[in-house]
């Protein structure tokens, strides 16, 4: 049997959940999903929708907020109880804090950032990116083990609905509420004095070929439909257009975000050094030349006031 | 003379001598304690004698920047020297030593010097003129009261000595006599204390001033050797310097800094330098003495020493103080950035090999074979990085192909260190320095192709130090070699910008010119050309600063080619292309950029487009 | 305060990683190494708390004797010395394996604080730190942007997904793993690189009996390469092909 553990926050399920009960379900064995928190009766509703065993609810006043030492215990004690073979749990910011204190706690190993998983010579092979993706590994593991999947690797929506709710059940656990040394504060967003590039997950930069100020609102809206922080190379914020926190390239801001959508920058030297560290490239850009296109992962030649309007308009519908 | 004149007199001699005797020892003193970092090859004697004669005998510097001036200046020495002799003859004289000034040669003498000494009277005329009326801005802000002082006092000597024809004998004479004397024991004890110092010191300094331009020799790490931190540590050269310099303003006029606004001043430079010395504060730190912040807005274009008329040499200060920093950690952000860029991936801008070895892919060339090739295409971090630049070598290659030479290029390279040596991170700049030797020697290289006058200098000059002996040639030098008997009419107007490390450092300035020429190119020149070019800004590091103090230098020069009013600028370096475009894009001129060997590879493919053979 | 810095080692990101004959590892014989630059800024951190609050910082590292290299590199940016767990087949261990030789190296130490980078650029598991920390018996929390220390504990800023963050109190002893790129590297210097010839390095073997519990049973190359994937069509259906990629495939917009 795999156990899954799902990932809520306030009573709303993390989507990454889904995608590990999908991975578990790909194995074809038994699976069964444990959700922790203080308040996990509606997360624990909704994931009984899916085709398991059985819903967990590992519930404790002392489990919310999320800590390191409340999570490590609560799982362990589960664990004990459950006596699952694999555990499965999505590859979150919350999951890189405690699942390798989790797997010293259990003495198993632990496969992070997994992006598949297979069976091969009577065992279980989980696939994972080395050498920051150039090479991919199969790993195998003694015993039982741990692993952490790559958000994305495997589809929400392949997830099998079960035909009717699975059962739930509380786990019940016991956390020394003074044994927890983490106290954590309430989670904020930073306060928006000074825009700072280089946090930002996504970033809609825009070059010359915006041609004039008025169009620049356009790059605003693109970014505001996706979710993301306008930036610019030089000569916008020589020009004005937009303020010198907003420049990226050379030294100061060098930005490394998950996308990077440039329009109409052709990819000059100076420019390319502040955003080549960018998970994925994309270049709008009526030049077919544009050195920018050497480092797009997904690059369109053409007017980028035809294309942005367009892509806003297949993002908002 | 009276015999008790004779012993005033004597008496005045000695005094003044032993005031001037003592200037001058507090001034050796600092010169031979200071770390000696001269050294006169015995190969290069023949050279060092030319160029004396040429800059302190004939003051070939002093004439070439400033015509007018150089020659009045050119009066007052030739006349000085002359005087020489009549003045020791009188001096003797008067000590009571020997009697000389009856004698007929002597008569003869006096008269040969008439006419030089109405040279002096017209040369230091206008130059009181200039000094006091004028005011030119590179003489500094207040007129300096001692240079009116020693110029009335040249005019006096002028002055009593064509007196001395009209009033041969009696109490005029006497007078006249003393007056002479005097003014020129005033004279003798204002010298050291004073920029007249350059008198006695120029001509040493001229001599001694290093063969190439920014000569800063390397640091042994085995002796510990960090660069210059305080006062204590400035150089032999350096200190001579400090004393030589005559304060004419020329470095600091032709600064492109300076003339943009900034603080840095080489002028001041070498005067702060002075000071901190005479203070005799030894330990003071230079980044004190000279701000540090002004240190690192230099782009070592070379424009102050090459003008110096007096052989200052205002790099080997500069680049010293930076090392004394860099090697405490103190070098700015930008730079710091750069540092680790070169340290782990070895290129200035941190890419990854990859995309270098996708245009060495897509150019088609071979890796470089000693048995097959006879020269290395040296590419440099922007060779392998920069879009526009790439197009010049591809253009390159082209060319190559066309004239038959046979050529490859490395499979791997890492940065020259330029950077790291021109902003004082030394022990960077050796270990690039020799890896790359290193590589270069494994893989049988004799002969270095680059279109970077950077690495050009880097590897041309620095890496001699180490024992690096192969040919590093510019390709335009080489192109101009190569295409000798070929020519197109016809292409327009255009403005050549002469890279500093090529045309100042190097000294090629007639190729490009000859390139365009013979191409069909009307070449029009902004006023800073050939060997003293107005710099780009990207030197000494500064292609990596984001903030300019005052203008931009980039901007200032874009300005300086477009008012040719030719409407392409041709350039000759990826750094000087890549900061004028960089203008442009904030500015709002519409200039077209074309680089030289991609100009020249246009013209022979639209020339003759059947007729190129490719092997 | 006395920090330690842990280290890897790793091949250098230039470096085209070639798989062994067993499938099992990498050709590294052949590679140039380099310090892991997520260990940098964990490094970058620790000098700048020494500056703030005194001590020293120690760094440590598990590898093969090339290691020595990379701890001199840290010795040269300001460190004061290194522990060198000596093992020459540390690259292609796990990460239990090589928080328990760390741990058998640190412990007496007692250190008040343990940095690390998140992850490092060959394996990239993520877990040495939070591993070490746990064998330890010491608090520890991850993906730290900010470290303010309120002796006799910390207080931390974590990053959280979605442009959020939040501010964790812990006692110490503890152990952070530091985000990239929060600070300005340091270079080593000229004086720091001649000083670092002068400082420890203290080997120590790794304990015996020390076992991955994973290992690696094929290595390939993935079929997807980075290739610039161009778009092409009416600024409508380039629309929808892009936001589909974007979407679907990149996995960048929700």
């Amino acid at each position: 049997m795999i156990l899954v553990i799902a990932e809520q926050q306030d009573g709303t399920l993390n989507k990454s959940s889904w995608e590990t009960i999908a991975a578990a379900q790909q194995t074809g064995g038994p699976v069964k999903v444990a959700v922790v928190g203080a308040a996990t009766a509606a997360a624990a509703a909704a994931l009984a929708a899916a085709d398991v065993a059985e819903v967990l609810r590992v519930e404790a006043p002392v489990l919310s907020p999320y800590t390191l030492d409340g999570f490590v215990s609560a799982l362990g004690q589960v664990v004990a109880a459950e006596r699952p073979g694999d555990v499965y749990l999505p590859h979150t910011y919350q999951t890189r804090d405690f699942a390798p204190a989790l797997a010293v706690h259990l003495g198993r190993a632990l496969v992070t950032d997994c992006v598949a998983t297979r069976q091969a010579d009577g065992r279980r092979l989980f696939v994972r990116p080395v050498f920051q993706g150039r090479l991919l590994a199969d790993v195998a593991c003694d015993g039982q083990a741990l692993a952490t999947f790559q958000i994305g690797a495997v589809r929400a929506d392949t997830v099998v609905r079960g035909a009717v709710p699975a059962p739930v059940r509380t786990v019940e656990v016991a956390v020394d509420a003074g044994a927890i040394r983490q106290k954590p504060e309430a989670p904020f967003r930073e306060a928006k004095q000074a825009v700072d590039l280089t946090q930002a997950e996504r970033i809609v930069a825009v070059g010359r070929g915006i041609k004039e100020l008025e169009k620049v609102a356009l790059a605003q809206q693109l970014a505001a439909a996706m979710g993301a922080e306008v930036g610019a190379s030089r000569p916008i914020c020589d020009a004005g257009w937009l303020p010198m926190d907003r420049q990226i390239g050379s030294s100061g801001q060098t930005v490394a975000p998950k996308l990077y959508l440039a329009l109409g920058i052709s990819g000059a030297i100076q420019h390319l050094v502040g955003m080549k560290g960018a998970r994925t490239i994309v270049a709008i850009n009526k030049d077919p030349e544009a050195p920018i296109f050497e480092v797009a992962d997904y690059g369109v030649v053409g007017d980028l006031f035809e294309i942005v309007p367009a892509v806003i308009k297949e993002l908002q519908g | 003379m009276h015999a008790t004149e004779t012993w005033i007199f004597r008496i005045l001699v000695l005094g003044f001598a032993a005031a001037f005797a003592a200037q001058v020892w507090t001034r050796a003193r600092l010169v031979l304690r200071a770390r000696n970092n001269i050294h006169v090859r015995d190969d290069e004697t023949g050279r060092r004698l030319l160029r004396f004669v040429a800059e302190v005998v004939f003051q070939s510097r002093t004439i070439a920047e400033r015509p007018a001036v150089g020659i009045a200046h050119l009066g007052v020495y030739w006349g000085f020297t002359a005087f020489a002799l009549y003045t020791g003859v009188e001096f003797l004289a008067g000590l009571g030593i020997a009697d000389f000034t009856g004698a007929r040669w002597f008569h003869l003498y006096a008269l040969a010097l008439v006419p030089f000494s109405v040279a002096v009277m017209l040369g230091i005329s206008g130059l009181l003129v200039r000094r006091a009326i004028v005011r030119p801005a590179a003489l500094g802000d207040h007129v300096s009261g001692e240079s009116v002082l020693i110029g009335f006092f040249i005019l006096t000597l002028m002055i009593t000595f064509l007196l001395a024809f009209q009033w041969e004998t009696g109490l005029a004479a006497r007078v006249n006599w003393w007056i002479h004397a005097m003014v020129i024991l005033g004279f003798l004890v204002l010298i050291p204390d004073s920029k007249h110092f350059h008198l006695v010191l120029s001509p040493l300094t001229v001599y001694l001033r290093s063969p190439s331009l920014a000569t800063v020799p390397n640091l042994d790490f085995e002796q510990e050797q960090v660069g210059l931190e305080t006062v204590a540590d400035v150089e032999r050269k350096q200190v001579l310097d400090a004393f030589t310099c005559v304060e004419c303003g020329r470095c600091q006029v032709n600064c492109p800094a300076h003339a943009t606004g900034k603080l840095l001043n080489p002028k001041q430079l070498i005067l702060q330098n002075e000071e901190a010395l005479l203070a005799g504060a030894l330990d003071r730190k230079l980044a004190d003495v000279f701000d540090a912040k002004v240190l690192w807005q230099c782009t070592t274009c070379g424009a102050c020493e090459a003008q110096c008329p007096v052989g200052v040499e205002h790099l080997p200060l500069i680049i010293g103080a930076r090392r004394g920093l860099a090697s405490n950690g103190e070098a700015p952000d930008a730079l710091a950035a750069v540092y680790n860029h070169l340290e782990r991936r070895g290129n200035i801008w941190g890419l990854g090999a990859d995309l270098r070895q996708k245009f060495v892919q897509s150019a088609g060339v071979e890796i470089f074979d000693a048995a097959r090739h006879e020269y290395l295409v040296w590419l440099g971090c922007a060779g392998a990085f920069e879009a526009d630049f790439q197009k010049s070598l591809r253009s390159l290659f082209d060319i190559l192909r066309a004239r038959g030479v046979r050529f490859g290029v490395l499979a791997k390279e890492r940065c020259t260190g330029d950077v790291a040596k021109r902003t004082g991170n030394e022990y960077l700049f050796q270990e690039l320095a020799r890896a790359n030797i290193e590589d270069f020697s494994a893989a049988g290289v004799t002969k270095i192709i680059t279109s970077c006058p950077h690495c050009l200098r880097t590897m041309g000059v620095d890496y001699r130090e180490f024992g690096f002996t192969a040919e590093v040639v510019h390709s335009a030098t080489l192109v101009a070699e190569l295409t000798r008997t070929m020519a197109a009419p016809g292409a327009g107007h255009v403005t050549f910008h002469d890279p500093c490390y090529l045309g100042r450092y190097a000294g090629v300035t007639e190729e490009p010119r000859e390139l365009l020429a013979r191409f069909g190119a009307t070449v029009h020149e902004p006023g800073r050309h050939g060997a003293n070019p107005f710099c780009c800004g990207a030197g000494g590091g500064l292609l990596f600063e984001e903030h300019e103090e005052g203008r931009r230098i980039s901007q200032e020069r874009l300005e300086q080619l477009h008012g040719t009013g030719a409407p392409t600028i041709v350039t000759s370096c990826p750094f000087c292309s890549i900061m004028l475009k960089g203008a442009q894009a904030s500015a709002n001129t519409q200039v077209e950029f074309v680089d030289l060997i991609s100009f020249v590879d246009g013209r022979m493919k639209s020339a003759a487009p059947a007729a190129t053979p490719r092997p | 305060m006395k920090i330690a810095v842990c280290l890897k080692q790793v091949p250098s990101r230039d470096w085209q990683p070639r798989v062994n004959d067993q499938k099992t590892w990498v050709r590294d014989q052949d590679a140039t190494f380099e310090l892991n630059e997520p260990d940098a800024y964990a490094l970058e951190e620790g000098l700048r708390l020494r500056e703030k609050h005194g001590g020293e910082v120690v760094v440590c590292s598990v590898g093969p004797a090339r290691v020595s290299q990379a701890l001199r590199e840290a010795l040269a940016r300001g460190a004061d010395r290194a522990i060198h767990v000596e093992d020459e087949a540390a690259a292609s261990a796990d990460a239990f394996a090589v928080a328990e030789a760390l741990a058998a190296a640190m412990r007496d130490e007692a250190f008040d604080l343990v940095l690390t980078g998140l992850q490092s650029d060959d394996q990239g598991s993520a877990q040495t730190g939070v591993m070490l920390a746990a064998l330890l018996g010491i608090a520890s929390a991850t993906i730290i942007m900010e470290v303010d220390v309120q002796a006799p504990g910390l207080r931390v800023k974590r990053e959280l997904e979605g442009g959020w963050f939040q501010w964790v109190a812990l006692p110490m002893p503890a152990l952070l793993t530091i985000q990239s790129g929060i600070n300005q590297l340091r270079y080593a210097t000229l004086k720091g690189i001649m000083a670092a010839k002068k400082k420890e390095i203290r080997k120590v073997a790794p304990p015996s009996g020390l076992a991955s519990r994973q290992r690696i049973t094929g290595l390939y190359v993935p079929e997807k390469r980075k290739q610039t994937q161009m778009i092409s069509g009416s600024p409508a259906e380039a629309a929808k092909a892009l936001v589909a990629a974007l979407r679907d495939e990149a996995r960048v917009i929700s």
